[in-house]
């Protein structure tokens, strides 16, 4: 084990050239090209800010906060399962042919992830400022969340690429996945405004924690619940952990499974 | 049980580079390509088997030494890159044991790890970082990489504006700086144009040294029989013969041609 993950590190300039080689390929021919990065987290706060403070008439600094907040972190575990799904069975001239750590591949759809997601914190950081939201030493805490948060992406994105490896029609389900995630989860609404009868459910969704807490610390400037981050880190740890050792001890079969 | 770790072997001339002992490599796959829940679900019940069980090589024993360039030729089909895959460390084998003394480098198939949206400048890295080489490394040969391919200007060019031959050309630049102790080549050589191919020759019979390993996998068997100076015979994943090129080559022009006249239309 040790061993692998030594040639994992050695090959870590060839995760970072890939991984930045996908992300170009992503907007090739595009006229901004790269500069979608900026633009679509951008255009996506402008839809709710129309949704929000032009058609809904409302002024609630707070509730387009949470919005865009929430929706910027749900779009790093998105991304990185829809990266990851295809991990491997795109990967397939890289499998068939080279001997390299296989779990390269996933990790490299979180990279991907994780540069698609950087830029929508300077976006956020402009809209905090322009809305008034509160400031606090207390808004430190979303560093050890976001690092919650990419456990949980790189765990889901691992998990994912090798379960598609067998059933093929994750991928098809994936974009329903997401979509459900995305309802159940504190996006759209603040986790405070739901009953605590539904709320029992809620431990069943990894994201509805980790988004709440990182709601309350980058929109309201509060620390976060330490029950909500304990329940976020767990998950994400657990994810990791199974998604590695089920990757590990399936990913010498992939090659005559592709 | 495969072995790839030990990469600063110190290896003796003549000592043994790579052993596969009683190799057998047998894998179950799907009747359908892609496996599906809805295949899953279609054959619960049925009692019916939705796999077929596949027996890719079989009871193959080979010892490569250092300073040998070893051959491998046979029909498609007969195992010749499963084999190599199973030395690189690319498919596990199911049976039998293979040990590796010394660092391998693969060329399996050219232009692995490329990215066409890239330059051929950005691929020359992507390529040499996937085949394992460092920044560093790739930095200092950069030059003869771009000599070696006569790209000239273009390397700063997109590579999805570039020919078949160009990319391969390319391809095979990248590939041929890599100095491993064992080199495993497969059908890599038919690259580019006749200039060229040539070229890629020489680049292989320079790699020719008593300290260093090389396996060609070939249908050329002129190449094989100028090149190498051992040779294997594979047929439906067993090993048929091993000796001396002109000898192999002769007995597996025979008993191809032998089929052919059994109306068989199999690939030479």
């Amino acid at each position: 084990m040790r061993e692998y993950f030594a040639s994992l590190w050695s090959r870590r300039a060839f995760i970072s050239e890939f991984s930045r080689s996908g992300l170009r390929q992503q907007n090739y021919g595009s006229v901004f090209g790269q500069l979608w990065l900026i633009l679509n987290p951008l255009l996506l706060s402008a839809v709710y800010f129309l949704l929000i403070y032009v058609i809904g008439g409302s002024s609630d600094a707070n509730r387009f906060g949470h919005l865009t907040a929430t929706l910027f972190l749900f779009y790093l575990i998105a991304n990185s399962l829809t990266g990851g799904v295809k991990a491997i069975t795109s990967g397939e001239r890289l499998i068939l042919n080279t001997s390299f750590p296989r779990i390269m591949l996933p990790i490299s759809a979180t990279v991907i992830a994780l540069f698609k997601f950087l830029p929508t914190v300077v976006v956020f950081s402009v809209i905090h400022v322009l809305i008034g939201l509160p400031f606090s030493w207390q808004i430190l805490w979303a560093i050890p969340i976001l690092f919650v948060a990419l456990v949980m992406a790189l765990g889901m994105s691992i998990l994912i690429s090798c379960i598609n490896v067998y059933f093929r029609d994750i991928s098809s389900i994936l974009p329903y996945l997401t979509r459900s995630l995305l309802y159940l989860s504190p996006i759209l609404y603040e986790a405070s405004n739901i009953s605590e009868s539904i709320k029992k459910f809620e431990i069943a969704n990894p994201l509805f924690y980790l988004l709440d807490s990182w709601s309350r610390v980058v929109v309201h400037a509060e620390a976060p619940s330490m029950n909500g981050l304990i329940q976020a880190s767990l998950w994400a740890f657990g994810l990791l952990f199974i998604g590695a050792y089920i990757f590990l001890s399936r990913e010498r079969d992939f090659a005559v499974r592709l | 049980m495969i072995s790839l770790s030990d990469f600063n072997h110190e290896h003796a001339q003549h000592g043994i580079a790579v052993s596969v002992r009683d190799l057998g490599l047998t894998y179950t796959t799907s009747i359908e390509k892609k496996p599906t829940l809805k295949a899953r679900f279609k054959s619960l019940g049925r009692g019916k088997k939705h796999t077929r069980i596949v027996s890719a090589l079989s009871d193959v024993n080979i010892d490569v030494h250092y300073g040998t360039v070893l051959g491998v030729i046979g029909s498609n089909g007969a195992g010749k890159s499963t084999l190599m895959r199973v030395i690189s460390g690319i498919i596990p084998p199911s049976a039998g044991r293979v040990e590796v003394y010394g660092s391998v480098s693969t060329l399996l198939a050219l232009g692995v790890g490329f990215n066409p949206s890239m330059t051929g400048r950005d691929n020359v890295y992507l390529g040499g970082l996937a085949a394992g080489m460092s920044r560093q490394e790739i930095d200092d040969n950069f030059e003869a990489i771009a000599d070696f391919s006569e790209l000239g200007e273009a390397i700063d060019a997109p590579m999805r504006t570039y020919s078949s031959g160009m990319f391969a050309r390319l391809a095979f630049s990248v590939a041929a700086v890599v100095e491993p102790d064992i080199l495993i080549i497969d059908e890599a050589l038919s690259t580019g144009d006749a200039k060229f191919k040539e070229k890629s020759l020489n680049r292989i019979k320079e790699l020719r040294s008593a300290d260093r390993a090389l396996i060609l996998v070939s249908h050329a068997l002129a190449t094989i029989e100028d090149i190498c100076n051992e040779v294997i015979w594979l047929n439906k994943g067993k090993l048929m013969m091993r000796g001396e090129p002109t000898e192999v080559i002769n007995a597996y022009r025979e008993f191809v041609n032998a089929r052919k006249s059994a109306s068989s239309d199999e690939d030479v």
